[in-house]
Parts: structure tokens; sequence; C-alpha cells
């Protein structure tokens, strides 16, 4: 048991890193040295500036907010959600003066954003369980969904564990112990991270993201850095042109 | 199918893997947010016609061979062997669809459901499953192209035949050609159709307008892009590039035909003359008085169709409401959003295969005529040649009762001293 | 002169829209034998370089043009 836990929370996250950063890298590079194309794709009528337009399509969603309100909530909440949890994480590390802006207990949302990333997760699967969501649906969407849930959940139920039902053995310094030597090359786990009683749930949350982090560069949740460029196209952006 | 066959295709689809159409293959969450946007869908409800599923018939090839995935894992993303199955799949994604992009409007990244197609289209012709009518009107066109001399005498001979009724609209001064063809240091060369209905009332204006013009020698539709293929597409739009060159032209006024106008304004590149459709033309002549329209021509509630690729797809929005505006006191919209007006269900070269597409071409616009009927408007104006067919063709079909007219024609007939 | 020609159909395509003159000949030339004539009729001008390119295309043949006044008949061979 012990190796196991070790594998999964030592070298399978050294690795899912670097599938993730290397892969990811390597497929957006070669997306972005494809060759431009050659003419507009611009949705008419235009509006300036179009970099504005562009990104607020990107991350306010306009489109799924007019036709789709229910589903355009539940997005919102989640990509919010995921952003505050990466934010979270980052925290697990070490002290970040900019994330104290609105001052906080690591780790922040006092339990909330997972709560609400859970039941966003919950609906945009059981979405895709009705046509036709269903049948335009694959795999693909599922496991992700799926994962994510998984990730969410047991990550989640650490913090929930300490915020409301008073579970002391959890501490941010022993996280920021475990991250800081993975990151300096030195791996350690103290004993509070690897044989107490909510061991358990960190070496799934760490199992299941690192899968997720494998899984990331090959499938849809690219979406994450090509909507923008995407959007730019639609907003009227041409390659080679200026673009106001 | 036999493995020269299909690695045959598969080049053909690396060809058309370029950045834009990666993002628009490996973005897809299937989200769904597009299921309403189709007039196909919308009008019969099938899934296969919404655009996230037409794109899906594309990208499962795509995953089969394009991604690593395809040989580790292809069941994730249902990746999908090219056979003669997956060739039928595409046909019916490609030719159910009319290239309108108002799905495009709906998806939050902005998918081109189009240029997907587009691949579909041209694995189609490398299969020679392309539809071949189509084929053979973008070779006529490029033939025409290549034998000018061949057929010069007899055309400039029909279009005399046709000035006595360009002077019946409106009679220029003695001396003056009505319709002046090959005339070199024109200022603009007006790009028509086949059909006398595209010269006649064109002609009455810019001759009303006083403009220095000359009647191109070539048809302004460009058929490689119906069947979607970029070669012949490039060949049909040099000829009339050349022509252009040749006489020395600063403008280019495309005819009522919305396929023609986006790919001459958007695939020309630069050139040294400027691209304009004739609607754009025509609101310039009333702007500047050049030409002047009564609105006591028109009778009634009067609505304007958008053409799909001369509003959304390439931003001719106002000049025609400008005109409209000089031509009525009764004018209602189609929707108060012109990126959301449905398409008339006749493009992509629908319209072009006649008969055998019109039983679909009906069934699937029923959303387009409850839109039109919606106004109450007795003429419905556009100013396209696909979306006038289609639209006469349901307006008989559903028995609408509208008169379906080329704007052009409206201003044409409304011109005054 | 057309009476030396025996025409096995006539078709009318007097004011179409485009493309439909050349679709509807493309299909009315399968209806007859190889070799036998069919008339065109057409008001449209286009079609006097239309109709020569597509029989260049299609591999048929325009045995004889009439203008009078603004109809335009063909007169085609299917040869294919």
């Amino acid at each position: 048991m012990e190796t196991l836990y070790y594998i999964i929370l030592v070298p399978m996250v050294y690795v899912a890193f670097g599938v993730f950063f290397i892969g990811t890298a390597i497929r957006l590079i070669k997306i972005f040295r494809e060759p431009k194309h050659p003419t507009t794709l611009q949705i008419f009528p235009e509006k300036k500036p179009k970099w504005l337009w562009a990104l607020s399509d990107t991350f306010l969603l306009p489109t799924v907010r007019k036709h789709k309100p229910v589903l355009w909530v539940f997005l919102i909440l989640f990509h919010v959600g995921i952003l505050l949890l990466i934010i979270g994480h980052l925290e697990l590390f070490g002290e970040f003066e900019i994330f104290q802006i609105i001052p906080h207990e690591v780790f922040l949302g006092k339990g909330f954003v997972g709560l609400i990333v859970s039941i966003s997760l919950l609906y945009l699967l059981f979405r895709r369980f009705k046509s036709p969501v269903r049948e335009l649906s694959v795999p693909e969407d599922y496991y992700l969904l799926v994962l994510l849930f998984l990730i969410v959940i047991f990550g989640s139920q650490m913090d929930w564990a300490r915020r409301w039902y008073e579970y002391g053995e959890l501490d941010v310094e022993h996280y920021r112990m475990y991250l800081s030597s993975l990151l300096h090359f030195q791996p350690e786990l103290p004993y509070e991270i690897t044989d107490t009683g909510h061991s358990f749930m960190l070496v799934l949350h760490v199992f299941f993201a690192n899968l997720f982090l494998m899984f990331f560069p090959f499938s849809q949740s690219m979406h994450s850095f090509l909507s923008l460029p995407m959007n730019k196209l639609r907003r009227g952006f041409v390659y080679g042109q200026e673009n106001t | 199918m036999d493995k020269k066959t299909r690695d045959d295709l598969l080049k053909l689809f690396q060809s058309k893997l370029n950045e834009a159409m990666r993002f628009y293959l490996e973005t897809c969450t299937r989200c769904g947010v597009c299921t309403e946007a189709c007039h196909v869908h919308a009008s019969m409800g099938q899934v296969r016609y919404i655009a996230a599923y037409r794109s899906e018939i594309v990208r499962r090839l795509y995953k089969k061979y394009f991604k690593g995935r395809g040989k580790f894992w292809p069941s994730v993303g249902e990746a999908k062997e090219l056979s003669e199955i997956a060739l039928d799949e595409l046909f019916d994604a490609a030719y159910s669809c009319t290239g309108c992009r108002r799905c495009m409007v709906y998806c939050p990244f902005g998918i081109d459901t189009q240029q997907l197609m587009s691949i579909a289209k041209l694995l189609l012709i490398g299969a020679n499953t392309e539809p071949e009518i189509l084929t053979l009107l973008a070779d006529t066109s490029i033939e025409k192209g290549k034998s000018l001399e061949l057929f010069k005498e007899g055309f400039l001979e029909g279009i005399k035949r046709l000035e006595a009724d360009v002077l019946e609209k409106w009679q220029t001064e003695a001396g003056t050609t009505a319709i002046p063809v090959d005339v070199e240091g024109a200022d603009l060369l007006y790009v028509a159709l086949a059909g006398a209905h595209s010269i006649i009332p064109a002609a009455a204006v810019f001759n009303a307008a006083g403009e220095n013009w000359a009647l191109s020698f070539f048809e302004a539709v460009n058929f490689g892009a119906f069947v979607g293929d970029p070669t012949k597409t490039k060949l049909i739009l040099d000829r009339i590039v050349n022509e252009a060159k040749r006489l020395k032209i600063k403008e280019v006024c495309i005819c009522e035909c919305g396929t023609a106008y986006r790919v001459m304004k958007q695939l020309a590149g630069k050139q040294p003359f400027k691209v304009s459709a004739i609607t754009e033309v025509h609101a310039r002549y009333l702007k500047e008085g050049r030409i002047k329209v009564d609105k006591s021509k028109l009778n009634g509630a009067v609505t304007y169709h958008d053409p799909c690729q001369i509003a959304r797809n390439a931003g001719v929005i106002d000049e025609p409401r400008y005109i409209l505006q000089h031509l009525t006191d009764n004018f209602r919209e189609l929707t108060d959003d012109p990126r959301y007006n449905w398409c008339c269900g006749g493009g992509g070269g629908l319209v072009a295969m006649g008969e055998d597409t019109l039983d679909f071409r009906m069934k699937s616009s029923k959303v387009k005529v409850d839109q039109v009927k919606a106004t109450g408007a007795n003429i419905l104006a556009t100013a396209c040649e696909n979306c006038h067919t289609q639209l006469s063709n349901l307006n008989d079909h559903y028995d609408m009762g509208v008169n379906v007219q080329f704007l052009s024609s409206l201003v044409a007939d409304a011109l005054v001293r | 002169m057309s009476d030396e020609i025996q025409v096995i159909k006539v078709f009318d395509l007097k004011g179409l829209a485009c493309p439909m003159p050349v679709v509807k000949v493309s299909k009315g030339i399968k209806e007859v034998e190889v070799g036998q004539v069919i008339e065109a009729q057409t008001t449209d001008p286009g079609s006097l370089s239309d109709f020569p390119a597509w029989a260049k295309t299609s591999g048929n043949e325009i045995v004889k043009t009439e203008q009078e006044d603004k109809l335009i008949k063909f007169y085609i061979k299917r040869l294919v």
C-alpha cells in the first residue's frame, strides 16, 4: 500500500505534469505553426474594437447566455470555480501576496467552491444523458466530466472535513511541505500526508488528477487554449492584416 | 475502399489542414448550443442535421488519421475509418448544409461548419462521388475562360438584342451604348449572370447614374466554390480578375449572387480594383443623388431576405435597408438581429442541383416560410439569385402568396428623372 | 434550315434562373439516344457563351444556333 501511495503521489505526478506541459506545448506549437487561413472567417455585423469583443466572446460566452441560459449559469460557475481551485492549489505551494488582495484562509472559498463545481459537473454530465446532446456526445466527453467530478469530489472532501466537520489532522503546512518538495525535486512525504484518516482521499484525488492531466493535451479540453484564437477569427482577425 | 484510394483521400484531407481548420477540428465540446441554429434541424428535427453532428462526421475521420489517439484509443472519440459508408455520411452532411454559417453565431468558440464541410466536399470530389452537375458547371465556367474568343461574337450579338429592353427602363442619350462591353478604362466592371434579368435592370440603373461601366464577358457565380474545389474556384475567379486588370477597371461590381460576391470579395486577395456588391453600388448612387427613385411604385409591405453570403458572411447589411427606405415606407424586418436570419435553404449548391434537391429544399426550409409569413409582407425582396430561386420555389410550394423580387429590379423599376 | 435537323425533343428554358438552363439541358440530353438532336430555347444572352462551353466540357455538339429577336435556339446533338 505504501508503495502504491508513493507511486501515485510522486513518480506519477511527475509523469502527469510532464505529459501535460510537454504534450500541450507540442500540440499547440503544431497547431499554431500550420499555415494561417488566407481569408477572413468573420461573422458580420462587425463590432469594434475586435479584440475586446473576442475576449468577451471567449470569457463571457454571450451566445450560450442567449440560447441556453441555464447551461450558461453552470458553465460560468464551473469555469470560475476551476479558476479559484487552481488559485487555491497554487497557495498550497506557498504564499502569494497577489491572491491575498481579498484576505482569506487557504484553501479559499470555505469549501463552497468545490461544492459548486461538483454540482455544476453533475449538471454538465447529466445534460449529456438527454437528447439531443446525448447523440452528439462521444465517450471522451463523459470521461472528462466523470474524471473531473472524481477529482473535485475527493479534493473537496478534504476541505469539507476540515471546515465543516472539525477534522483536525489536515494542515496546509503539510501540503506545502509535500508540494514544494516535489517542486524542488526532493520528494518528501510527511506522515500526515500518507498515514492519516484522509490519506486515501488525497491519493484518489491525486490519482484522478494525474489521469486528467495526462489526457488533457489530447482531448477537447484544449479548448481552454484555442477558444480565444478561434473567437478572434470569428470577430474578423486575419493573419497579416491590421486588426483593430 | 482500397488502400491507394484511402491514402489519396487522406492527402486531400491533409491539404485542408491549416491553423483555423485544426482549431475547428480539435475544439468542439459537443455542448449542443448549436442545436437550434440549423434551419434543416429546426424544420425537420433529425439530430444528424445539428451542426455539431455534421462536423463530427468529418471530425471522426480526423481523430482516426490525424491524431495519435486514433491509433491508441480510437473509441474515446468514436474515431471512424474512411470507408464507403463514411463517404455516404460525408455526402449527407455536406449536401444538406447550405454553408449559411448561422451555427457559427451560436457556437461559443465560433466553429465554422462551412469550413469543415469543405473538407467533406473535397473528399467527395476525390472519390468521384460529388454531385456531377456541380463539377460540370464549374468545368463549363473554366472552359469559357479558356476559349473566350470562340463565344465572344455570339455573346455580343445576344447582348445587343437586350439593349432595347434597357432603354425601355431608362432612355439614354443618343449615341451612348446601353450595354457597353469590353471597354478599356471603364470605372466599373459589372459581373452579371447568364440571365437577362440579371443584366437589364442593372444596366438601366448604371445608365441612370451616368456610370462609366462595362459588362463582363463572364458570369459571376463560382460553381467551384459550390462543389468545394479550391483549384477550380481559383480558375473561375481568375477569369474575372484578369478581365478587370486588362480593362484597367477601378471597381468590380458583383451582381445579386451571394457566392460570387463572397468569393470575389474575400478570396481574390489584394487587387488593383475594389469589389462591391450591386446593393452597395445602388445605395451609394442614392446617397450621392446620382439616381432618384419614386416610392409610389411599390404597394404593400416589403420585407428583405439577407442572403447569408452577402450579409452575415460579408457584411452588406445596412445598404439594402438604406435602399429600401427610399423605395417604401412600409418595410418590415425578418429578424431584429441580421445574424439570426434563417437561410433560404438553397445555398451551398443545393439550388444549382435543381430538381434533385427540390423535395429536401422544401422540407428543410419550413422555418424560413414561417419567418416570412410572420412579417405579413406581400413583397419579399432579396439580393441573390440562389435565394431568389429558392424563395420562389418556397412561395409556390407553400402557397405563401408573396411577390419575390430582386432588390435591383425594384430599384430599376422605381427610377425617376 | 431547322427542318433538315430532326429534332427529337424541345426544351423550353426561357427566363430561367442561373444556372438552370445548363442544368436542364445536361439532364435533357440524356433523355435521347446518342446521335439524336434536341432543341433548347432560351432568352438569356449568357447562354450564347454558356452553351458552347458546356458542349465542349460535356463532349456534346451544338450543330446550329439561331437567334430570332430575343429567342435563342440551340440544336444540340448528343455525342456521349
